[in-house]
């Protein structure tokens, strides 16, 4: 009897984890769908197209000329190579950069009680104010100084913002390495770049590496600035398919396949994290 | 002498070692925050904008009167309001799914592996794209629609959600729910986790039902936990921007969905009311920061 | 009837068997030990008993009635745990009162029962503290009370005292030992340290790779040690053990070694057909060996003594018999100092003779 009644649970379990997932994996499946759709299933409820296609992806890369030419479809004249490549280029050296910088200050901080009460206010505040109140000020600031549109400006904001997540959590996992250690190679004569360099450097590489990764996804994914600072030359992916969903109207192939190409990156980076990370991380502290 | 040199060598060491350890820190904060913060706080008490012909730093002084104006703007308060709707239906929404799945996965199961990817990663899509997906299966052509409205509701009972403000408002909101309960589930079910094993075989053998034991035992101890979690999505569920502004635009109409950050935007980038928007911004960041201030002053009193 | 009937419990984890073939019975009001080292399967069979897990063969009754399929809660058992899990957010009231309330006592009753077993436990001053603010001896107190509050007809201790630093562990012993005698409930016992074993208990199960070794009462434990790992495992200082074999001089029997010769033709029938030939053991507790400056009897043996360790009333003579060392335990005599020649007596009363195969032939 108690069987039954364990086996009952075990199925309502089940039960239960297939609606979530269903409900976890709709938009995604219905993207998919739609971006292997021809324009005439486009408007039709079913999941699996009939006539499948790889058109909405080719004209991703290779602009075409109005597909089926109906009077309210518009034009696609932008290749995505080049968002593409900006989102590439702006998010990878911004993590970089978050990455040096972050890892850097988290060290000191950690072991030298370093920066004080500026860092860390200022990395919280970094975190509670909307990006969106920054937007005049910057503006005005980048036009004076000549960063709009440029990778520079973009790469120093996206670095700028990240920090906070790349302090806190890098921090978190220096704190785990024994400070004893490296207090033996200082007092051997080692310089500080050094014990850096050869002790822990190699003892939070996993951390590390997972850090970068999240940051990578954040960066990745990063809307607001980049829609205000680019102009027509650093245009990441989020913000070319903003432009998309304006222009293009009512392409819902179209729009399917580019969001997918933005989304591939992120769940690939995020399968990444899941692999590096031993220790489970959790926002706050680590133990 | 050699062991007093190397001493004062290696303490000389360490001393700019800690303050070159944030110098760059310090460099990117400065010129990216500090800078235009300061802008910012100048510019509040300017009347500007870039077509105003002249450059911003000779913008002549207005005094308080932006701050009035802000006072008096019906739609910075709407976009307010707007948000505060939002994050107060969002937010326990989020955390009673979050809390939901994660009693859900509390156990062994064969599957728990997979199935918690696939609960996780609505989290790690980029936020535009996510707003893409619900726009496209909110459209009058698309899933919800065809799927599950005309068969159950017949034809001619099909919602265009997009051109309806209050529809077009819970648009946005499933979208929040759908991507942002998997991190509540996430910190919740850490926590549950992370309850001793002794004390829930302790409650069993005292008797207590599953039910009973995450309501007495489990839950109580993740309670400050909760809280965190509770402020830091709270915090990010006001900062709203990219769901909208793919969804919706702020419309339909002209503002009927915009939240604040929407707002802020508009004021500089579209309207390009760049001294306002200063204001503006001013403003609620102060306010901001007191709210914070408050909220967290209660948790930091009790004693330990 | 006994409270507890254990009946050839097996318990195997994939291919480890934790428990062999276990049987014993606990009687009303009985505090049963079950001691060994760690990993000889003593745990596992108190959570067998509990219901903590499911054996792999065998019976558990609880007062009669066979519980195998019964969960933990109804089977009328008490459990308190290694590092007693009170509850850290509820108070000492609310964590004794954890039961009654899953079993829906209506408020007056649950109140005066908890107050009762509150203030036999000694905790009713701090029903108010909350579980995180609690000593270890509060804790557990109160992780006895919330077991006995149900009336439970057997009680289960797993190594309570184990996460305790030894000066709090003698206090809270004797608390315990108190605590058992005035509450009277059947008590199964388990730990690792042989001297709680022996205060605590009525009868010892002394086990080891998942079987019981010995059983009995603490003194036939300790006087009749029946295998060679008992002996050891018993006592403070650990037993004298003596390589010798069985030689027969005339008519007088004695047990010879490289470094002594220890006349037993008292014992020569018991043990004659059993030890002929045979390499044996001999087992004599410190406290069976008596020392004296002057030869006070035939059988005593010369001994130098090479350490003196002051514990009290009693001292630690480490002394060498020729090659051989050994310890004896008698009353501390000033006179007697390192390097001091001493006369060593054996209780012959308190030998015991082993197989060196782990077999045990004599008292």
């Amino acid at each position: 009897m108690v069987r039954t009644k364990v086996a009952a649970k075990g199925i309502g379990r089940y039960l239960l984890l297939i609606i979530v997932s269903v409900w976890t994996l709709a938009p995604v499946a219905w993207m998919v769908s739609l971006s292997f759709k021809g324009p005439i299933e486009w408007y039709a409820p079913n999941l699996i197209p009939i006539q499948p296609t790889i058109d909405n992806y080719i004209s991703l890369f290779v602009p075409t000329n109005p597909i089926g030419g109906s009077f309210f479809f518009t034009s696609i004249t932008e290749a995505i190579t080049k968002p593409l490549i900006n989102s590439l280029i702006v998010a990878g050296l911004g993590t970089i950069f978050a990455v040096l910088v972050g890892f850097l200050a988290a060290y000191g901080v950690s072991r030298y009680r370093a920066g004080g009460t500026f860092v860390i206010f200022f990395t919280l505040l970094t975190r509670m104010l909307p990006g969106a109140t920054f937007v005049a000020p910057l503006m005005v600031f980048y036009a004076s100084i000549g960063l709009i549109d440029t990778y520079a400006g973009l790469i120093l904001l996206y670095t700028a913002v990240t920090l906070t997540y790349a302090i806190w959590l890098m921090k978190g996992f220096i704190d785990e390495i024994p400070p004893e250690w490296e207090e033996a190679a200082l007092l051997e004569g080692a310089s500080p770049w050094t014990v850096l360099r050869k002790i822990t450097i190699p003892l939070t590489k996993g951390g590390l590496v997972a850090c970068a990764l999240f940051i990578l996804i954040l960066n990745w994914s990063e809307f607001l600035f980049a829609l205000v600072i680019s102009v027509t030359q650093v245009t990441t992916l989020p913000v070319q398919i903003s432009k998309y969903v304006s222009a293009v109207g009512r392409m819902y192939g179209t729009m399917a396949s580019i969001g997918l190409v933005a989304t591939i990156p992120s769940l690939v980076l995020a399968y990444l994290i899941q692999k590096h990370l031993v220790t489970g991380f959790t926002f706050g502290r680590v133990r | 002498m050699k062991t007093t040199n190397r001493l004062t060598q290696w303490i000389g060491k360490t001393e700019t070692f800690k303050k070159l350890s944030t110098l760059p820190l310090r460099f990117v904060l400065n010129f990216v925050l500090i800078v235009p913060f300061a802008i910012m706080i100048f510019l509040s008490f300017t009347k500007w904008e870039p077509l105003s012909g002249y450059d911003w730093w000779h913008a002549p002084i207005a005094g308080v009167p932006r701050f009035v104006e802000a006072f008096g703007d019906a739609r910075l308060l709407w976009a307010l309001i707007r948000t505060t709707i939002f994050v107060a239906v969002v937010l326990p929404l989020e955390f009673l799914l979050g809390l939901g799945m994660a009693l859900l996965f509390l156990g062994d199961f064969r599957g728990k592996k997979a199935f918690t990817s696939v609960i996780l990663y609505p989290m790690m899509m980029p936020w535009v794209v996510v707003g893409l997906g619900f726009y496209l299966m909110f459209q009058y052509f698309g899933p919800v629609n065809l799927m599950l409205l005309r068969p159950l509701l017949g034809e001619g009972n099909m919602i265009d959600w997009f051109t309806n403000p209050f529809l077009a408002f819970v648009v946005v909101i499933i979208a929040d729910v759908w991507q942002w309960t998997p991190l509540m589930f996430l910190i919740i079910y850490a926590g549950l986790a992370a309850v001793p094993r002794r004390l829930i075989e302790a409650a069993e053998v005292l008797g207590a039902s599953s039910v009973r034991i995450v309501r007495t035992v489990r839950l109580p101890l993740i309670k400050s936990l909760i809280v965190v979690a509770l402020i830091i999505r709270g915090l990010e569920a006001f900062k709203v921007f990219d769901i909208v502004y793919i969804m919706t635009g702020g419309g339909p109409g002209v503002n009927s969905t915009e939240v604040i950050s929407l707002y802020i935007y508009n004021l500089a980038i579209v309207y390009q009311n760049t001294s306002y928007a200063c204001a503006v911004s001013l403003l609620i960041m102060v306010a901001i920061a007191l709210v914070t201030r408050l909220a967290i002053r209660p948790l930091e009193v009790k004693p330990e | 009837m006994p409270r507890l009937v254990v009946k050839n419990l097996r318990k195997a984890f994939g291919t480890f068997e934790a428990v062999k073939d276990v049987s014993f019975q606990v009687e009303e009001k009985e505090t049963l030990c079950l001691l060994g080292p760690s990993g000889c399967g003593k745990t596992t069979t108190l959570r067998i008993i509990a219901g903590l897990e499911v054996p792999t063969s065998g019976e558990v009754f609880v007062d009669g009635r066979l519980v195998n399929d019964v969960p933990p809660q109804n089977r009328q058992i008490g459990l308190v745990f290694q590092d007693y899990a009170i509850f850290p957010h509820l108070s000492v009231f609310e964590n004794i009162a954890y039961g009654l309330r899953v079993r829906k006592i209506p408020k007056a009753q649950m109140k005066t029962k908890v107050h009762d077993t509150a203030s036999l436990i000694g905790v009713d001053g701090i029903l108010d503290v909350p579980g995180k603010k609690l000593g270890l001896s509060d804790m557990q107190r109160v992780a006895i009370g919330r077991s006995i509050v149900l009336n439970p007809k057997l009680l289960l201790l797993d190594e309570p005292l184990s996460n305790i630093d030894a000066k709090a562990r003698e206090r809270m012993r004797a608390e315990l030992g108190k605590l058992q005698k005035e509450i009277g409930i059947a008590t199964v016992y388990v730990t690792h340290d042989q001297l709680e074993a022996m205060t605590l208990a009525d009868r010892i199960a002394v086990m080891r790779n998942g079987l019981i070794e010995q059983m009995g009462t603490t003194s036939e434990i300790y006087d009749r040690a029946r295998t060679l790992f008992v002996a050891k495992f018993i006592g403070s200082p650990t037993m004298n053990l003596i390589s010798c074999e069985l030689v027969y001089d005339g008519n007088r029997a004695i047990l010879k070694s490289e470094d002594l010769a220890l006349d037993v033709t008292e014992f020569g029938e018991t043990i004659g057909g059993k030890a002929k030939g045979k390499e044996l053991v001999l087992g004599v507790r410190p406290e069976d060996l008596s020392i004296d400056v002057r030869k006070t009897n035939s059988s005593a043996i010369e001994a130098e003594v090479q350490l003196v360790e002051p514990i009290g009333a009693k001292s630690i003579y480490h002394l060498r018999m020729s090659r051989l060392a050994v310890l004896a335990k008698d009353y501390a005599m000033l006179d007697i100092d390192v390097g001091s020649k001493v006369w060593a007596t054996f209780n012959k009363d308190k030998l015991h003779l082993f197989d060196k195969k782990t077999e045990e032939a004599i008292l």
